[in-house]
């Protein structure tokens, strides 16, 4: 019993302070921290399911007036790493990373923020505007694609009914 | 001015800290008192240390959502603290409402009633951001002296 506490006091001197060194050194970062948000514009495909979850409301999707696309915002001053925006993305496109370096003079307050742009597509018959979506996401949708779906791929969803709709009087006719 | 600029240097040593909690949820306060007292982050190696009174404190530490009910007192020892004082919001409440703006009890941000110099948002923050809030404070707080 007493001769516990020697071992405890041996192990401690060998092993020297457990302070971490920061802010005067390197700090650990565990590789699966909820930090600081990111989102990537090409692969986002604009449904705003992350600004529906989002707790604080920190998320927030404008549609720019010309219809080229829309503005993706996220407040770092609101968000509560949480992580929902990242569990519902379809897409993966919006990501926790593990930078938790957060910090700032107050002068900085309102560029605590990322800002992305989602350009949208253009349907090859009526050049609408219509949601870009990722190759993977249409692949995952309609399974393997064959030269039909890569046809419709590019087509808004007006236009893809009324091809659709021709090949199926085609096949009445037939 | 060099002789002022000595003492200046000189007097710079140990800020106090203080904690003001404005109707937070105390998540941000455990991390603070995480940042003070557990030997892993130790606040104390940069001088600082958490006292019990206003009238010692050099550096302020507000958390929560300056709530209607909170708005008056947190001004009231706010206006004790003597300066020069360094004002950091810790978390997401202080700096934006975070969860909670739009609440019919949360009708102003930290910064409409107090000259904040520091955010650290989060919700909590970790203590190493908490300690990185801190020591921007520190450097502000020396120009000031």
């Amino acid at each position: 019993m007493v001769l516990s506490i020697f071992k405890v006091l041996w192990n401690n001197l060998k092993q020297g302070p457990s302070t971490d060194p920061f802010p005067f050194g390197e700090t650990f970062t565990p590789a699966r921290l909820r930090g600081k948000v990111t989102v990537d514009p090409e692969s986002c495909v604009g449904c705003g399911v992350c600004a529906t979850v989002c707790a604080g409301n920190a998320i927030k999707h404008v549609e720019r007036e010309d219809g080229s696309g829309k503005d993706f915002y996220v407040w770092h001053n609101t968000c509560t790493f949480c992580g929902l925006c990242q569990h519902y993305c379809p897409t993966d496109a919006i990501r926790l990373t593990n930078n938790w370096s957060t910090a700032h003079r107050n002068e900085d307050k309102y560029k605590m923020k990322e800002h992305e742009f989602i350009a949208y597509a253009r349907c090859s018959e009526c050049s609408q505007p219509m949601p870009h979506m990722p190759h993977a996401m249409l692949d995952h949708i309609y399974g393997t694609p064959t030269e039909e779906l890569e046809n419709i791929y590019s087509l808004c969803p007006e236009c893809r009914r009324q091809k659709a709709a021709q090949q199926f009087g085609a096949q009445i006719h037939d | 001015m060099s002789i002022i600029d000595a003492i200046k240097s000189k007097a710079v040593r140990s800020p106090w800290l203080y904690r003001i909690n404005a109707g937070s949820c105390n998540g941000c306060d455990v991390e603070l008192a995480t940042t003070a007292l557990i030997p892993r982050y130790d606040v104390e190696r940069l001088g600082c240390k958490y006292c019990g009174s206003p009238k010692h404190a050099d550096i302020v530490l507000i958390t929560g959502p300056v709530t209607s009910m909170v708005k008056d007192k947190v001004l009231r020892v706010y206006e004790e603290i003597p300066d020069p004082k360094v004002t950091v919001a810790v978390g997401v409440c202080p700096i934006s409402g975070g969860v909670f703006r739009g609440s019919y009890s949360v009708p102003i941000m930290l910064d409409d009633i107090i000259p904040v110099d520091v955010n650290v948002p989060g919700c909590p923050p970790r203590p190493q951001a908490i300690l990185e809030g801190v020591a921007m404070a520190l450097d502000i707080w020396k120009t000031r002296i």
